[in-house]
């Protein structure tokens, strides 16, 4: 018995395979990972407050930061704003004038973008926890 | 598809954005119906306390 107690401690260190699945799919979409796993209020709610930001961000006309940003902040942006998943994927649809950060509303819109993406990796973690059993 | 933008005051953002934070907050950090109202309530009326009253501290700063 004392040579399974390795094994063991190696199986429960090991990040289930649904835990992963769950983290991918609340990133590309905030609140599927909650629904695969059944957490239907929260999925729901995670949806709207992520999609509520991002359409308000994108409807103030904010800037959505691409991946070739030379300055660090732009980089930093760029993580904030891919975190959103789908709503990063729909900007261009969805902001079909582009941004205009020469206005507040603008600039508000920016924190709006980058906030939505913040929200959803609380999403997508929330989401890992849950299916890897370290939450309820 | 928001060709024509979204309008809103400082305060109506401020306030949008307290909302949808404050909802989120509430559904990954409580379990309970109950208890996720509470802290969203809880969360949003300190979001805009706190908000306009920083406002008001820089109002002498603003001209």
């Amino acid at each position: 018995m004392a040579t399974d107690a390795p094994l063991l401690e190696k199986r429960n260190n090991m990040v289930p395979a649904i835990a992963i699945l769950a983290a991918i799919a609340a990133w590309a979409v905030p609140g599927l990972g909650h629904l695969l796993l059944r957490r239907w209020g929260r999925a729901l709610f995670l949806f709207l407050a992520v999609g509520g930001l991002a359409v308000v961000g994108y409807g103030m006309r904010g800037e959505m930061f691409n991946s070739r940003s030379s300055d660090p902040f732009g980089a930093l942006g760029f993580i904030a704003d891919a975190c959103s998943g789908v709503f990063y994927f729909l900007g261009r649809q969805l902001e079909s004038s582009g941004s205009d950060i020469s206005r507040a509303a603008g600039d508000y819109g920016t924190r709006f973008l980058a906030g939505a993406g913040v929200v959803n990796l609380l999403g997508v973690l929330d989401a890992y926890r849950i299916a890897a059993g370290r939450k309820r | 598809m928001l060709g024509t933008g979204v309008h809103l005051s400082h305060f109506a953002a401020m306030v949008v954005f307290a909302l949808c934070v404050s909802v989120a907050f509430a559904c990954l950090g409580r379990q309970t119906t109950a208890g996720r109202i509470k802290y969203a309530a809880w969360s949003l009326a300190l979001f805009l306390v706190i908000g306009v009253g920083i406002a008001w501290l820089m109002y002498p700063f603003s001209r």
